[in-house]
């Protein structure tokens, strides 16, 4: 089935690119990580050579990418590129029968980050042009069974469209609760599906800042959501590669690239984003936390058909049994032994007397004694377990001697030919390695990655050194190895990234938190993801627009008077106050402005002639002020705006009381707003009060009235 | 007022918000309750009388919403029952206020009561290292995982559910929530897990008094295959949905009910399976979507109820020797 689907599906990309030019399908896998979480391990082996459920990662990618017809894949390999190579070599993607795709290695030791090896392929492709056209980009310790084809020609009709739309990434929506991977807050264009906000949170805080030109006329909405997954799968343009050349500084492709392009706007290059639908997988292997998850999935089977019952990639398959029991044919197991569910055991391995095993993973050729006790934990090859062991969510690598009666304590890595003592308990969460700790930390986490190869030669010179004085060993007294020291601000965070399940309290912990979260999203985000128009990131410089708003709308005014519609003015105002984002009370102070600036700058010759002009704009244009003076507070805004445009104007200074008069007239200000006015004013200082005073007789004569008329309604 | 609230509760039946036996019969009691409270006699009536057809009318407007249920409508008879044997010397707020009592007793002692009893009786029989089937969503039988997983008891449960209800999703939630080691599976694949199931336990809706067991469609299905496959079959059902009638047959059973055709004809959530387009008006086309069946007693090891754990033969028994008891 799985073959008849890769043929079709390279079928079909075949007819499509024949009438271009031939592009053929071209896919780029990063075989590292350029990452630590996976040490001590890691110093050894390359990740993408790690074991998930028996099968190494890099075939779990390549096989996928096989599958979804890519045609040519370029292999990216930095550190223990001598490995990967010697594995490819010995496996079968070299020599594939299937002629469609071609495996290439490109091999730069000196790469330590992503920047840097997409870099180098740039370099490369001035000489060669291997790059033909768009291509894909993974890390080789992706999981995933999505069909590509169909995303790639999506990618370039878009990209035939809009020259400028240069990647697509592939989101999921989160497969379940998801710790120890930072949490992606998204801001996508729920339309165009362009992303225009990108931001890696460690901390589950629940503040995003946006920037508010997101929203403009062309997105009149945004989609922000906290709950996808970033599969680390892009489909690039070859720009993507000239771009990371022109910006020498990039070194990871979410932190700097997507961020660098979605915030300093490069040449006004886009990113999209493509959801995946929840009938396929796509995941990433990025720390020990998501290798356990990754190999729960792949025994529950949600990877079909990339199972480890299925021969995709030259691996021996497994007999699956009743309960997700994987067991090779020519696996030993007592009859004493309890083998439960979802558990997966390699070739040759040989399970004792009374063994219990449980949601584990056991590699080709373990020697399991009786009475072992294994549990949630990931056995690799040729790993020797004595009697009596108790083994409870750990990583034990190939060739790792574990001695009678020894125990390991839930979070435990041991690396490659590590000896655990007889009787010895390694302590919770410890790692442990032949190798010392490299003492020198490097501050920059990225850059430590790339002395591995040369370190690892010395380090491995030190394994001998420790075989001979054994005795001082930290593991036992016939032990070998050395324990790991963590870093104290680590420690706290250990639960996250290790295979350990997490525990019931802080699971509550976070699910409170998140559900915490949830609500006060709500409050920064309404549900339908439209971003409030007044959040505080966004008002911290609205003082300096209310000059640009005034200036506007004044002109704005003067513009729409000439059409002596009052329906249209408002309009007209509404436009810049959105686009201003002001308030209703703010309109109208602007509005007044405009409208006593157009009374004062007609020509007049006397007081009178003035007042009588601003009555005439008053009268006038009293439906547009009305529009935006219905409430009390509005109004006093009002009042205020014009005491302040007095104070400026000698002209105008003298009819203050008049012209707030005629505004009462004209039920423009009503009584409630100038009496409140005149409270609020009246424990102002004294220069202040100039023109409260002047209204004094206003403000007596409406409160006699108003008191008459309540004793007209008493009596 | 009273109407209102018979009203409410009726169309919580129709949009399936309440659903399962026990929660439509409490729903059910709780409305007869507002209606008792909010009742005043009319001049030239008299209570018992009156209040009854009130009652009836509340009762009419629910079965429009939904067909009731034989626990309903055992639990309308013994309000009738109340309300006709009240004293014609009591007044008006006194005899409301026994009514009320009266129901209230009803809930507590015949449902709520009897629960507790059934999974005190069915806790005893899971043991350790037990796989437990379920069927559907029957909430005595969750009740009594919920428990015995309190005691300590180590087992594990399988959940077979159904389209298109799919209710033994949300059971699953729940015991999933609890920490019980679970699976889950469609009917479809009954036969194949079967050979590693230990117990059946089943709910139902009603029992009649030749033994057969009235409950969700499929039951009989699972009850069936366990008993080929000489897995026992215990049914978790409170005595007051016991009902003296005797069932042969469900297919023409009165009493059944049929759900929305639309539900079978359509797949949730794909809309890109729809071969039924432009056959659903087509007059060779039947659409069956059943509720319940009924599965005969020779595939029911023991039914377990308030009294007691007992063979379905004598289930004649209790319906003879407590019915009576019920209406008091």
């Amino acid at each position: 089935m799985g073959a008849q689907k890769k043929v079709a599906a390279a079928a079909r990309v075949r007819d499509d690119s024949e009438d271009l030019t031939r592009q053929r399908l071209q896919a780029i896998v990063l075989a590292d990580s350029f990452t630590t979480q996976f040490r001590p391990i890691t110093l050894e082996r390359p990740k993408v050579l790690l074991p998930l459920v028996n099968i190494p990662m890099i075939d779990y990618t390549l096989a996928w990418l096989e599958s979804a017809g890519i045609e040519e894949i370029f292999l990216f390999c930095c550190a223990h590129s001598s490995l990967v190579i010697d594995y490819l070599e010995k496996s079968e993607w070299y020599s594939r029968s299937n002629p469609n795709l071609l495996v290439r290695t490109i091999v730069s030791p000196k790469s330590t980050s992503v920047g840097d090896a997409l870099r180098y392929i740039y370099e490369q492709q001035t000489e060669t042009s291997q790059i033909q056209g768009d291509f894909v980009l993974v890390s080789g310790d992706t999981v995933s069974n999505m069909p590509l084809a169909d995303l790639i020609q999506e990618h370039r009709d878009r990209k035939k469209k809009d020259e400028k739309a240069i990647m697509t990434m592939v989101i999921k929506k989160q497969f379940r609760l998801e710790i120890g991977s930072d949490q992606i807050f998204m801001a996508v264009d729920p339309l165009t599906k362009q992303l225009l906000h990108y931001e890696e949170g460690n901390a589950r805080s629940g503040d995003v800042c946006l920037d508010k030109s997101l929203l403009n006329s062309s997105n009149p909405s945004v989609l922000v959501c906290n709950d996808m997954q970033d599969c680390y799968i892009d489909i690039c343009s070859p720009e993507v590669l000239s771009l990371f050349e022109d910006n020498f500084d990039y070194q990871h492709l979410r932190r700097h690239f997507v961020n660098g392009l979605l915030v300093d706007d490069i040449m006004g290059y886009k990113i999209f984003t493509h959801e995946i639908q929840s009938s396929f997988y796509a995941a990433r292997i990025d720390n020990l936390r998501s290798y356990d998850m990754v190999s729960k999935n792949i025994i529950q089977r949600w990877t079909y058909p990339y199972v480890p019952d299925i021969n995709f990639s030259g691996n021996r398959p497994l007999k699956l049994g009743r309960q997700g029991i994987y067991r090779a044919s020519d696996s030993v197991q007592s009859r004493s032994a309890d083998i439960g569910a979802s558990t997966a055991i390699g070739y040759g391995a040989k399970i004792g007397n009374g063994g219990k095993i449980f949601n584990s993973v056991i590699g080709n050729g373990c020697c399991i004694g009786s009475n072992v006790v294994i549990q949630g934990s990931y056995i690799w090859n040729n790993v020797t377990i004595e009697d009596g062991c108790e083994i409870r969510n750990a990583i034990v690598c190939d060739g790792v001697k574990i001695r009678a009666g020894a125990v390991l304590q839930p979070g435990v890595v041991l690396s490659f030919n590590v000896v655990v003592g007889r009787d010895f308990v390694v302590p919770a969460f410890s790692k442990v390695s032949l190798l010392q700790q490299p003492t020198t930390e490097d501050s920059d986490e990225e850059m430590e990655y790339a002395g591995s190869s040369s370190g690892t030669a010395d380090l491995l010179s030190g394994v001998n050194n420790l075989q001979l004085e054994s005795k001082a060993s930290e593991l036992g007294p016939d032990g070998t190895g050395y324990i790991w020291k963590v870093c104290d601000s680590a420690h706290d965070e250990e639960w996250k990234h290790s295979v350990v399940p997490i525990p019931m309290d802080k699971l509550a912990d976070i699910t409170r938190a998140m559900n915490d979260d949830d609500i006060d999203d709500e409050s920064v985000v309404p549900p339908s993801g439209e971003l409030k128009s007044d959040t505080d990131s966004i008002n911290t410089d609205a003082n300096d627009d209310y000059g640009y708003f005034e200036r506007e709308v004044e002109e704005t005014f003067l513009m729409a008077i000439i059409k002596d519609d009052v329906d249209h003015v408002i309009r007209l105002i509404n436009s810049r106050r959105f686009a201003y984002n002001m308030a209703s009370a703010d309109c109208a102070g602007a509005v007044f402005y405009s409208m006593m600036r157009l009374a004062v700058n007609t020509p007049h010759n006397s007081a009178r002639e003035l007042y009588r002009n601003a009555t005439g704009v008053i009268t006038k244009w009293k439906g547009v002020l009305g529009f935006y003076l219905k409430q009390t507070d509005e109004q006093i805004e009002v009042i205020m705006k014009f005491e302040e445009m007095c104070e400026e104007s000698a002209e105008l200074g003298p009819l203050f009381a008049k012209i707030v008069h005629f505004l009462y007239d004209k039920d423009v200000v009503q009584e409630d707003a100038i009496l409140r006015w005149g409270e609020e004013k009246a424990g102002a200082d004294e220069c202040d009060k100039v023109f409260l005073n002047q209204c004094e007789a206003l403000i007596q004569w409406l409160k006699e009235a108003s008191e008459e008329e309540e004793e007209e309604e008493d009596s | 007022m009273s109407v209102a609230c018979g009203n409410q509760v009726g169309l919580q039946y129709l949009s399936g918000d309440i659903s399962g036996g026990n929660a439509r019969c409490i729903a059910m009691l709780q409305a007869f309750q507002e209606v008792v409270k909010d009742y005043s006699t009319p001049p030239e009536k008299t209570l018992n009388r009156d209040m009854a057809a009130e009652i009836s009318s509340c009762v009419s407007f629910l079965r429009e919403c939904r067909p009731l249920s034989v626990s309903m409508r055992n639990a309308i008879r013994f309000v009738k029952n109340r309300i006709a044997k009240l004293s014609i010397t009591l007044s008006e707020s006194e005899a409301k206020a026994s009514l009320k009592s009266d129901i209230e007793r009803f809930i507590n002692e015949k449902i709520i009561g009897a629960d507790m009893v059934i999974v005190k009786h069915a806790v005893t029989k899971i043991r350790d290292g037990d796989v437990l089937l379920t069927y559907g969503s029957p909430t005595a039988v969750e009740m009594v995982l919920l428990h015995a997983h309190e005691l300590g008891k180590k087992f594990r449960v399988l959940v077979v559910d159904s389209r298109p209800k799919l209710q033994g999703q949300l059971l699953l939630r729940r015991l999933i929530k609890r920490g019980i080691n679970c699976a889950y599976t469609h009917i479809n694949a009954i036969s194949y897990i079967m050979h590693q199931v230990t117990k059946v336990f089943l709910g139902a809706s009603s029992v009649f008094s030749n033994g057969t067991v009235y409950s969700r469609v499929g039951t009989a299905c699972v009850a069936m295959v366990a008993t080929a496959f000489r897995v026992p079959v215990l049914v978790c059902c409170e005595a007051y949905k016991f009902h003296e009638r005797v069932l042969l047959d469900y297919s023409i059973c009165s009493s059944n009910e049929l759900g929305d055709p639309n539900a079978i004809s359509k797949v949730h959530g794909r809309e890109d399976i729809n071969y039924f387009d432009g056959l659903t008006n087509n007059a060779n086309l039947k659409f069956l979507n059943l509720m319940y069946d009924a599965t005969p007693s020779d595939y029911i090891s023991m039914i377990i109820t308030d009294y007691g754990m007992v063979p379905p033969t004598s289930v004649p028994v209790i319906v003879r020797e407590y019915q009576k008891e019920h209406l008091l």
